[in-house]
């Protein structure tokens, strides 16, 4: 039988999609510039790297946690991995190099998440606090490691400009976010681990008595945030051509968002990655469709505040009854 | 029989309070041996030792003779150790399946779920407990009673020898209830055995064989149920108390008349709350008036209304149609400051998660609906002492206090408030049968000072002792209304049961 | 945790029935709020939304101007210097878009407006590298591209509007040089330099141009380099940073305006405005612009940093009208010095 708040989620996806088809606007062969592919592919794009994190931010607060340092570990990763290309392990193969790159940015990424854990699940601080000081933490650790500086990556022939060239294609950005989608969805909704992260944020009382493994699950929901972010780091630095330590500011409210938007409560317990996976597509969708008609981006700001609270408002009018 | 379990010399202090001091239970195969004791006593603590949700200071445990260390609930399921709270400790967004399943022992599972496996796993526990419910069905969209059954499953499915229930039918309606005892029965025979935490003796002494009395953390006695009675039982357990006629039984034993159906109730020229064709999210046309100084029982099953009548007097819900008239003139009940300042007050159903701050203080509680706690200590302290709140001091989280303190606590509150029309739900559930008197005894004061009281309950001695008139809801809309000369237990069943039943 | 039950009509009606009534509940709640969804959002397009249309009797120019961030006085001076221009076109239209200094967003932005195929793209890069791809995508989309004021790390542009910031840091150099020159009989102090993001065109040359000037005189030295993103107020934090860690300073060399005053702002809590010239760079108009604060003895020296519009609005109408136009690659403006006595 069908979610129905899945299938409410879709309607209103296919709600913004129309209203978009409608006020887009014309281009001079008579098609309707949002529905040419070029766009299309553009939105997937666009909403990649989010898409990516709020993976991890769905299973963070279906434990009834939240992470708000994903943004910060996204500029470290994308700084480390400028730095990886750049200065470190000279002289070797260029597919070898990017590799070393891309494992020690990433992996940099899933220790940040792993010690966010260790706090929340060891130390049993909240992970509101834990992770506001991590967000700090890393952003000035990604500022030290670059002295502030950005590292560009280049046009030219070098490892570097070839990494570039590679990961920042539309559709290995878009083939990433989809497989990591696919593997996050079976993840949380066909293993016993995913059963366990739904439980433990489902009501934490019982998952002692059941003698569930808290601990150890929350570690590792926290460092699976990490490294997704730390790979949308990887991404950033192609895409963008830089590691950049002051990237990321404000990522993990659009991650939350698109969260909320999709249907996960904060509270924890209730929600699903395809729920998520709608929710960023309604951001982006919305996005484009006022990026296309020109709107000031402060509108914007103010729109997308406006569908963040009636979201939840629909989603906490469906639980009174 | 052999002996399945024994404990002995448990203790375990809370702070400064001994919850346990020494307390003991012997458990035999295939028995059902009932815990009581007034709430504070310690039942709860001991089903929770046993269960390994809470490490005792001191004590020893023997299972079939031989000693055994319960540190965790996961070693209480491995030594075949099962318990159903009163809250019901079970998952609302997990499946049937999965809640069965989750963390249990007797399924080996890997990685990977396979849910044709939890459903084969599933159904024949289900089954047993007589839930034909689907079960990659949500728990939270159950009821409460088959909420309860899951649970139930989810004992059996680990292969229990001994079940513990705390409080198991003080949410279930009386169908659900007796399904309950006809698998305890079940389970009897084959060779489970069952602690049954409870207060009601008319059901211990229908269910169980044997009972231990807990007082004050320390066991009493314990004793073979046919070969005593209830009035035994109890003054067992309430030290000092008189106990000439308490405590609820239903069919054989008569209730004594209360006070209060002897006496006329003073009749006013307009009915203080009259309520014509009330219609929110749940109620369908609700109508009936109340005098003051009358009781009005509300009676019906679970989910029938009650509270929800409750609710939508109280401002908490929405009205879409009908009217509400105090005195005479019809008001608006927008929120619950409205209804407080036209002089309603509620006492909810669920103490602590709609009525107390479990963490505040005894007095803090008490001064909640009005102003200042200072200008409210002088006139609590005496109110308190009127209800018999016994507590350590009254600077005490009220999160300390035994179920009928705490229904007290709640209580002054409104008594301080002095509203003229009170609606209480649900005010004697989980209390023990000394504070359930005290609480009785108020209702009966408050009708006699002239104010209305709508009393709704599941317990029908209880309506039938305490009010003047009973309306029955039943799906929301009033199936009948009877005097208090007219009502029995089997009319007002008969009228709550219309529609459909758990 | 209260349990609700499914209401018993609907469990009458069993599994599918379930479904129909909540779908039924939901849509029709929903539909008044996707009205209402609907119509803010249609509201909030229709007063800000100037859709291009290439269709009508008169030939429309479609210009489109990302902005890198509308927050910098001297780029909201361009938008408004730009806009004035070519609103003596009447048909032109011209689209401003505010990147707010991400770089996300202003290729996002890119994107969109080279979706829109507009007549004329002119971009103002918020940083070299990573605007550079995408502006080369619209170099293959045939959109002809100005490059505005900062560059970008290959020449993905019909043309680069540019002024010399060497030349500026160099005038900046002998400035200070001169300056301390008189103060002490000889070339030698202290000074600070307040650095903008340090990955634009701009904030390299101003830097470059006066160290290679500083160079030259040992008794000169930079004793603190803090980078204040062009933000006055960021710029009088790190100024009281730098305060309290250095007992003696000659001068600031601001890269603009804005961190000039603001580090002015910060000697001043402190009392020791007096102590140090200050020196910035852009030179605009207007009662906050750096030319009143020369006036007002605030600053010692400005430098007009030309805005680099007239010349992108000349070039941009001559590419619009003239098919046949060939635009240089780059196109230098020169910059001035403001001081005490005068533009010169």
């Amino acid at each position: 039988m069908l979610k129905l708040r899945e299938s409410q989620n879709l309607m209103a996806l296919a709600g913004i999609v129309l209203l978009a088809i409608l006020i887009s606007p014309v281009a001079s062969d008579g098609s309707r510039i949002f529905l040419q592919v070029g766009n299309l592919t553009d939105i997937l794009r666009q909403i990649s790297l989010i898409g990516i994190v709020s993976l991890g931010m769905t299973l963070v607060i279906l434990t009834g946690g939240i992470d708000l340092s994903v943004g910060s570990t996204l500029a470290l990763s994308s700084s480390l991995m400028a730095m990886g290309l750049t200065r470190a392990w000279p002289g070797s193969g260029y597919a070898a190099h990017m590799l070393y790159a891309i494992a020690a940015a990433t992996l940099a990424g899933g220790l940040a998440g792993a010690v966010n854990g260790a706090a929340i699940a060891g130390l049993e601080i909240q992970p509101f606090i834990v992770t506001l000081a991590t967000m700090i933490g890393i952003r000035g650790l990604a500022k030290w490691l670059t002295n502030n500086a950005n590292i560009d990556i280049g046009f030219g022939r070098d490892v570097a400009a070839q990494f570039a060239a590679a990961f920042r294609q539309k559709s290995l950005v878009i083939g990433s976010y989809a497989a990591l989608a696919a593997v996050f969805w079976l993840l949380l909704s066909r293993t016993v681990f995913g059963r366990h992260v739904r439980a433990i944020g489902d009501n934490e009382t019982a998952a002692r008595y059941a003698g569930l493994p808290i601990r150890r699950v929350k570690i590792v929901v926290y460092a699976l945030s990490g490294l997704l972010a730390g790979f949308a780091g990887v991404l950033y630095a192609a895409g963008n051509q830089q590691g950049n330590p002051n990237a990321g500011v404000a990522y993990e409210l659009d991650a939350i968002a698109a969260v909320v938007i999709g249907g996960t409560r904060l509270s924890g317990g209730k929600g699903s990655i395809a729920g998520t996976i709608v929710g960023t597509l309604i951001m982006g969708v919305l996005t484009n469709m006022l990026r296309l008609g020109n709107v000031d981006s402060n509108v914007e700001m103010m729109v997308k505040a406006v569908i963040i609270v009636l979201a939840v408002a629909v989603q906490r009018q469906r639980r009174m009854d | 029989m052999p002996e399945l379990l024994r404990a002995e010399g448990i203790s375990k202090r809370y702070g400064g309070v001994h919850a346990l001091k020494n307390a003991s239970l012997a458990l035999h195969a295939g028995e059902a041996h009932a815990l009581v004791g007034e709430n504070g006593a310690g039942k709860s603590t001991l089903a929770k030792i046993l269960a390994g949700a809470v490490r005792a200071d001191a004590g020893s445990i023997l299972i079939d003779g031989k000693p055994a260390s319960i540190r965790n609930p996961v070693d209480a399921q491995r030594l075949g150790i099962g318990i159903i709270y009163q809250e019901l400790d079970l998952f609302p967004h997990l499946t049937i399946g999965e809640n069965i399943v989750v963390g249990n022992l007797n399924f080996p599972e890997g990685a990977w779920v396979d849910f044709r496996k939890v459903d084969a796993f599933c159904r024949p526990f289900l089954d047993r407990v007589g839930l034909r419910r689907d079960s990659r069905q949500m728990v939270a969209e159950l009821p409460i009673g088959q909420a309860q059954l899951v649970a139930l499953a989810r004992a059996l499915s680990m292969r229990a020898r001994v079940i513990l229930m705390d409080e198991p039918t003080s949410s279930l309606a009386e169908d659900a209830a007796e399904r309950l005892f006809q698998t305890i029965r079940e389970l009897k025979q084959s060779g489970v055995s069952i602690v049954y935490v409870s207060h009601k003796m008319d059901e211990i002494f229908r269910v169980c064989d044997r009972a231990t009395v807990l007082r004050d953390g320390e066991t009493v006695d314990t004793l073979e149920l046919p070969k005593t009675t209830p009035g035994a039982l109890v003054r067992m357990m309430v030290s000092g108390l008189d106990v000439g006629q308490v405590g609820n039984l239903r069919g054989g034993w008569q209730p004594p008349r209360g006070p209060i159906a002897n006496r006329p109730a003073g009749f006013q020229p307009a009915p203080l709350l009259s309520v014509t064709n009330l219609t929110t999210r749940k109620l369908r046309g609700v109508s009936f008036d109340l005098r003051a100084g009358q009781v009005l029982g509300i009676a019906g099953l679970v989910g029938a209304g009650r509270s929800e009548l409750g609710a939508a007097l109280f401002g908490l819900d929405r009205v879409h149609a009908g009217a509400i008239r105090l005195r005479g003139i019809p008001v608006r009940l927008r929120s619950p400051a409205a209804a407080i300042r036209h002089g309603i007050g509620l006492v909810p159903e669920d103490r602590k998660r709609q009525g107390l701050m479990m963490d505040m203080s005894v007095l803090e509680n008490g001064a909640m609906a009005s102003r200042s706690v200072e200008r409210e200590r002088r006139a609590l302290e005496p109110l308190f002492r009127q209800l018999s709140l016994h507590c350590p001091s009254y600077s005490a989280p009220v999160g300390w206090l035994s179920g009928g303190n705490q229904q007290k606590t709640l209580l002054a509150r409104w008594l301080l408030v002095n509203p003229d029309i009170l609606f209480m739900d649900d005010p004697a559930r989980g209390i023990d049968v000394g504070a359930k008197q005290d609480i009785y005894r108020i209702v009966a004061e408050l009708a006699a000072a002239g104010k209305g009281v709508l009393l709704a309950s599941s317990e029908l001695p209880e309506l039938l002792r305490c009010c003047h008139r009973i309306l029955v809801l039943a799906d929301g809309r009033v199936a009948a209304t009877y005097t208090a000369a007219e009502a029995t237990p089997e009319r007002i069943m008969a009228a709550a049961t219309g529609a459909h039943t758990c | 945790m209260t349990y609700r039950g499914i209401d018993a009509e609907t469990r009458r009606r069993g599994g599918l029935g379930e479904f129909r009534t909540v779908l039924a509940r939901c849509a029709l709640r929903w539909t008044p709020r996707l009205r209402v969804s609907a119509s803010v959002m249609l509201a909030a397009c229709l007063c800000s939304c100037s859709t291009p249309s290439t269709t009508g009797a008169a030939k429309r120019y479609f210009v489109a101007f990302s902005q890198c961030n509308n927050a910098e006085p001297y780029r909201a001076a361009q938008n408004a210097l730009m806009t004035k221009l070519f609103a003596a076109y009447p048909d032109v239209k011209l689209v401003i878009a505010d990147a707010q200094q991400d770089n996300s967003k202003q290729v996002a932005q890119v994107e969109t407006f080279i979706r829109q195929k507009p007549d004329l793209l002119i971009v103002a890069p918020n940083e070299r590298a990573a605007l550079t791809a995408v502006m080369g995508q619209a170099m293959e989309a045939k959109i002809p591209t100005i490059c505005l004021e900062r560059d970008i790390l290959q020449p993905n542009y019909t043309t680069y509007i540019r002024s010399d910031n060497a030349a500026i840091g160099r005038m900046a150099g002998e400035f200070i040089v001169d300056y301390l020159k008189r103060k002490y009989g000889e070339p030698r102090g202290n000074i600070v330099q307040m650095r903008g993001l340090l990955g634009v065109e701009g904030e390299i040359n101003r830097d470059g141009g006066a160290k290679a000037v500083f160079a030259r005189y040992p008794g000169i030295r930079i004793v603190a380099e803090p980078v204040a993103d062009w933000i006055q107020a960021k710029a009088k934090d790190r100024m009281t940073e730098v305060l309290r860690a250095q007992p003696k300073i000659d001068v600031v060399y601001g890269h603009n305006d804005p961190m000039a005053i603001g580090a002015y702002l910060a000697a001043k809590e402190l009392g020791r405005e007096k102590e140090m010239a200050f020196v910035g760079v852009d030179g605009l108009a207007g009662d906050a612009g750096g030319i009143q604060k020369v006036k007002d003895g605030v600053l010692a020296a400005t430098f007009v940093y030309p805005l680099c519009v007239d010349k992108a609005v000349e070039i941009g109408n001559r590419i619009l009208r003239d098919p046949s136009f060939h635009p240089d690659k780059q196109y230098n403006i020169d910059a001035t010095i403001v001081t005490p006595g005068g533009p010169q």
